[in-house]
């Protein structure tokens, strides 16, 4: 097990007030929030600072912390000192917030799983009806397009009869239906938290979103793909095999083309009852100048075009 | 053999092709439907439908829910700011998809 030094988590000193725990924690949380931040690992960040949090901002929990000592690394092999929680009175009890499933095994050990309280509606009844949890899941593009069956593994944390939070690892096979957005959700009814007392399972509701595609970018039910073209299959028109989700496709490129041009495939983006488009952009590629010949083929188009790329600069071409 | 042939395969329904009463938005986000009412109230989340037992909630709703469920409890925000926060957050996702689009991101 690993020490956790949650002053360094918050970027805290161990004099820190409590006010001063409590205004770190609002700077990081926002700063952290799954919601709110794209920074990379930010969930992982979010849920390090949570629990230092809960420690921190727990007078008790925070002096019991203390008393381990400040001689500690973070990331360094940690076995509590026996006794060390002794005359505590937070053990067995319970979190005031966050999901108890989500601390580590180094909060774990030094304040116990304490039972985890369900909150709003599961405490009212006996026969209640299992929570519905929430996964999100990466599918490719080509599984919406043609419709697939995907293997998901999922880690749901789960109360035992004792109350305790037991971590359950799963995998489920399931159908992904032609022509998925990101964003949309597959409910799977039963296959979410189990009731208690006899009640019914809840759903899982899995969230969809498409893993990146080295071709293809998305946007709702659109599919963009950057077309390289050379100048003159822009400039004097051109029939070019394309790549679509489909199978490729002739494109026919108008003459007089230019750079970023939108050309649609209606009806070739993702499959739905209004299906979205496939839209090509061209890029247009220069030849690299590095032969003679090259050379001169431009100097050529130099002296034979009355060509002024800047005319809206209200500056001559020299 | 791999696991494909081995377990069963879970045949789901796509819940934006049809719609979640106030009653399954409030159990699929564990929150209590006074809660929801008041979103509705701030205009965070728009049903479908005049009356309330007819409100009718899309799956954007069900994100939108569940991020303001996170800003309340993580962050403390009140309504006014959660929907100040939600408006933001998809403007930016909106800016974030269009740089995308132009190969930018």
């Amino acid at each position: 097990m690993q020490y956790k030094d949650y002053y360094k988590i918050m970027g805290l000193s161990r004099t820190a007030t409590q006010d001063e725990v409590k205004r770190a924690y609002r700077k990081l949380a926002r700063k952290y929030h799954p919601d709110v931040s794209k920074e990379k690992d930010a969930e992982a960040k979010f849920k390090e600072l949570g629990e230092a949090y809960e420690v921190l901002k727990d007078p008790q929990k925070r002096a019991a912390y203390d008393r381990l000592g400040s001689n500690w690394k973070a990331g360094e092999d940690f076995r509590p000192p026996p006794n060390w929680d002794e005359g505590f009175e937070f053990k067995g009890g319970g979190f005031t917030g966050g999901d108890a499933g989500v601390f580590s095994d180094f909060f774990e050990q030094l304040f116990g799983r304490a039972g985890f309280h369900p909150s709003g509606h599961e405490q009212r009844g006996f026969h209640m009806r299992g929570q519905d949890s929430h996964a999100k899941i990466y599918i490719n593009l080509e599984d919406s397009i043609h419709g697939a069956t995907r293997s998901i593994s999922l880690s749901t944390p789960q109360m035992d009869a004792q109350g305790y939070v037991q971590v359950k690892h799963r995998s489920l096979n399931i159908k992904i239906p032609k022509g998925i957005k990101p964003g949309q959700h597959i409910r799977l009814a039963g296959q979410g938290d189990p009731g208690s007392g006899g009640g019914k399972s809840g759903d899982l509701l899995l969230e969809i979103a498409f893993n990146g595609h080295p071709l293809y970018r998305f946007s709702d039910t659109d599919i963009y793909l950057d077309l390289p073209v050379a100048p003159w299959e822009a400039a004097l028109g051109a029939k070019i095999k394309v790549p679509t989700p489909e199978g490729n496709v002739d494109l026919k490129i108008p003459p007089n083309s230019r750079q970023g041009t939108k050309l649609r495939l209606k009806g070739r983006g993702l499959p739905s009852k209004t299906p979205g488009d496939f839209f090509v952009v061209l890029q247009i590629a220069l030849p690299p100048a590095n032969t003679d010949r090259a050379k001169a083929v431009y100097q050529k188009m130099q002296q034979e075009l009355d060509f002024n790329p800047r005319p809206s600069l209200g500056v001559k071409s020299q | 053999m791999n696991s494909h042939d081995l377990l069963p395969v879970h045949t789901g329904t796509v819940i934006e092709d049809d719609s979640l009463t106030l009653e399954q938005l409030c159990h699929a986000c564990g929150v209590h439907t006074d809660w929801v009412i008041s979103l509705v109230e701030e205009s965070i989340i728009e049903p479908e439908g005049e009356e309330i037992q007819v409100w009718r909630f899309s799956g954007d709703c069900l994100v939108r829910v569940r991020s303001a469920l996170r800003l309340h409890r993580d962050l403390g925000v009140n309504l006014a700011g959660i929907a100040l926060a939600l408006d933001l957050m998809e403007e930016v996702e909106n800016l974030r998809r269009q740089l995308k689009i132009r190969g930018l991101d």
